[in-house]
């Protein structure tokens, strides 16, 4: 009983133990590949961007080219000509614009921020501390690089992650920029991570189902084996106590035949001395003396009492006569003492059942007249016994007050007879029955033949 | 003995004593010396045994106990009186319930005696089954005439039985005749009464009702 059921919550630990373990090495290993990939889809975005400034900018480069090829070095007319087309350039919807600063920094274009032109924003810092403009310039005198910092967006007016290309004209010592940002490239990634907590999500709350089905299935089936346990505990408590009555009849059949056929006999025997004695006497022309005829009374007197007590034990005619015979003897019997009509109706054959079911028959009728004495208040009983498709039935009806036979089950007092005797009858394979109402009480037993018809032949051949 | 002093030109009547208790037998035996008349030619301590001695010392009247082993005193009687019709039967028995009474009788029996009442009940009960009449005890006679035999004679006997499941089983009236040592007409008298019994004609329907009811395995 114990050993099962530890079993059931270490195997309950075990699937809480295994679900963790599961849900975490899937999840990191999940977010681990994930994280990865989502850098790799940075920078593949990254790399993307940056093909797009250089695409952009050699097409704005080229469409100054003409008049630049043509300028002197310090032809201002030109610069001037060129800042224009540059400060016109636009794309991607005005946020994608061209930025023109000197050596010093001094801003030359700056379409979006027309202020900033002309002075020098040498120091300009962004929220890292980093100085922006002077990066920008180093980045354009190392042949053209790319810098990420954050720049107010012209379309949404807030500051926002933006990647700029500067190169770096040495003709009119120009560094030459541009930018896009890079807002769209983070929302993106960030959906992709939320999706990535949401299949992790999913996967703990699979886990979680599977985890807790376990567990509710193990609890089920530890629920089921604990009930069939006991349930065959039972059965074989209840058979164990049929094995005891077994004993105690075969035991109590055993004395009440030395009983019958030992001591009676012998105190028989003495009786007949007794009486040849008496009748020497006689032949001698003497009286019988008083302690003889006490003997005789006392002997016959004691014969009486062996009689009973072995007829208590166990009827001697149940062996001898069979079945019916001993119950009719028996409601004969129990007609004299209690005044109660019985009625016995008997099968045309007899002497068909085995010694335990003769007996446990017996047992019944003997218990139903018992509860019908004591309890039933009635005036007539019919026994029937009979053979109905190929069934033995034994059917006792009395037409007295009834019981409750659910009350009476709870009770326990005098339901334990007949209740005892029900799981007797069903240990012989038998069904017991109970019918109770105000107009009586039957009580049915069937015995189906295949319990019994083997055992008519040994029967039989012991008379032959 | 002068018991009987005045009827001393009549016969002795043989008997043939069946207990399986050799102190009861030596008891009763003590007794019944004291009638001339009567003369216990043999003793038996079974019902089957007795079968045996009937044959061999054919007493005039078999004193049958009941409850004894291997064969009980009321199927030996059955299977006597069919064999030796000459031969009477008195039962002599502790029990004392109509249901013993009722199955003697049908058995064949020709009076019942109580071990416990007096040796000379069993001496008179002897003369008279001898003289071809009934005898019954006291208690039993009264008992008798309270429940009298009702439909006692509607059941089979033991012997009807087993014979009707040697021919359930398919053996011939004539097999069965060998098997039982009983000649074949006792069979086929036996078989007729089992028909009327059990008011079944045709030895398909006893075969039906020998299965549904546990005589064939």
């Amino acid at each position: 009983m114990t050993l099962p059921l530890r079993m059931f919550y270490i195997a309950i630990v075990q699937v809480i133990l295994t679900s963790f373990i599961i849900y975490y090495l899937v999840t990191s290993q999940y977010r681990e590949l994930s994280g990865m990939n989502v850098k790799t889809l940075e920078s593949f975005f990254i790399a993307q961007k940056e093909q797009e400034l250089k695409n952009y900018t050699s097409i704005a480069l080229s469409s100054v080219e003409h008049i630049y090829k043509l300028s002197e070095e310090t032809n201002q007319e030109n610069q001037i000509n060129v800042a224009d087309i540059f400060e016109n350039i636009r794309y991607n919807a005005d946020d994608g614009y061209f930025f023109i600063y000197d050596d010093k920094a001094i801003a030359i274009v700056h379409p979006i921020e027309p202020d900033r032109v002309g002075e020098s924003w040498w120091d300009l810092e962004d929220d890292n501390g980093d100085k922006i403009i002077q990066i920008l310039l180093e980045n354009a005198h190392n042949g053209g690089g790319f810098y990420q910092y954050k720049w107010l967006k012209p379309s949404e007016k807030i500051k926002a992650d933006k990647l700029s290309y500067s190169t770096y004209n040495e003709k009119w010592q120009w560094m030459l920029g541009t930018g896009v940002y890079l807002d769209d490239v983070y929302a993106q990634l960030d959906n992709l991570n939320k999706e990535i907590d949401n299949h992790i999500n999913y996967t703990k709350q699979i886990i979680l189902i599977v985890a807790l089905s376990s567990i509710f299935f193990i609890f089920l089936f530890g629920i089921a084996v604990n009930l069939n346990n006991k349930r065959r505990a039972e059965a074989k408590i209840s058979e164990l106590g049929q094995r005891v009555i077994d004993v105690q009849e075969a035991e109590n059949r055993h004395i009440s035949r030395e009983l019958h056929d030992g001591i009676i006999q012998t105190l028989i025997s003495i009786k007949y001395s007794l009486e040849a004695t008496g009748m020497f006497l006689l032949q001698n022309k003497q009286k019988k003396p008083a302690p003889l005829k006490q003997a005789e009374e006392n002997l016959a007197f004691s014969i009486q009492e062996v009689r009973r007590i072995s007829h208590h034990m166990h009827p001697q005619i149940l062996d001898e006569l069979g079945l019916s015979s001993a119950i009719e003897s028996l409601a004969i019997d129990f007609s004299k003492q209690t005044g109660v009509q019985i009625n016995v109706t008997k099968p045309v054959l007899r002497k068909l059942l085995p010694d335990f079911i003769n007996t446990t028959l017996y047992r019944v009728v003997q218990e139903s007249l018992t509860n019908i004495k004591k309890h039933a208040n009635a005036s007539n009983v019919l026994i029937d016994i009979a053979m109905q498709e190929s069934c033995l039935t034994l059917n006792i009806k009395d037409d007295g007050v009834g019981f409750d036979t659910k009350a009476r089950k709870q009770k326990g007092n005098n339901g334990i007879g007949l209740r005892n005797l029900a799981e007797r009858v069903e240990y012989h394979s038998g069904r017991f029955t109970i019918i109770s109402s105000d107009k009586g009480t039957e009580i049915v037993v069937n015995i189906p033949i295949s319990s019994f018809a083997k055992d008519f032949h040994q029967i039989i051949t012991k008379v032959k | 003995m002068n018991l009987n002093t005045n009827e001393k030109i009549q016969r002795t009547i043989t008997v043939l004593l069946v207990d399986d208790h050799p102190m009861v037998q030596s008891g009763l035996l003590a007794c019944l010396k004291y009638y001339d008349d009567i003369d216990v030619v043999g003793l038996s301590i079974d019902g089957k045994d007795a079968l045996d001695k009937v044959g061999e010392l054919k007493p005039n009247v078999i004193l049958m106990d009941v409850s004894m082993p291997l064969m009980n005193g009321i199927d030996a009687t059955e299977i006597i009186t069919e064999q030796f019709p000459e031969t009477k039967v008195l039962i002599f028995s502790m029990h004392d319930s109509s249901e013993f009474v009722h199955s003697a009788i049908q058995a064949g029996a020709s009076g019942y005696v109580l071990k416990d009442t007096s040796s000379e009940e069993v001496y008179c009960g002897i003369k008279a089954v001898a003289e071809g009449s009934t005898y019954f005890s006291r208690s039993i006679a009264q008992m008798l005439i309270q429940t009298p035999l009702k439909q006692e004679y509607e059941r089979l006997t033991t012997r009807e039985q087993g014979i009707l499941s040697y021919v359930a089983q398919g053996f011939s009236s004539k097999e069965v005749a060998t098997k039982l040592q009983i000649s074949f007409r006792t069979v086929d008298a036996h078989r007729r009464n089992i028909k009327v019994k059990l008011n079944i004609e045709s030895l398909a329907d006893l075969v039906r009702y020998a299965i549904n009811h546990g005589l064939i395995k």
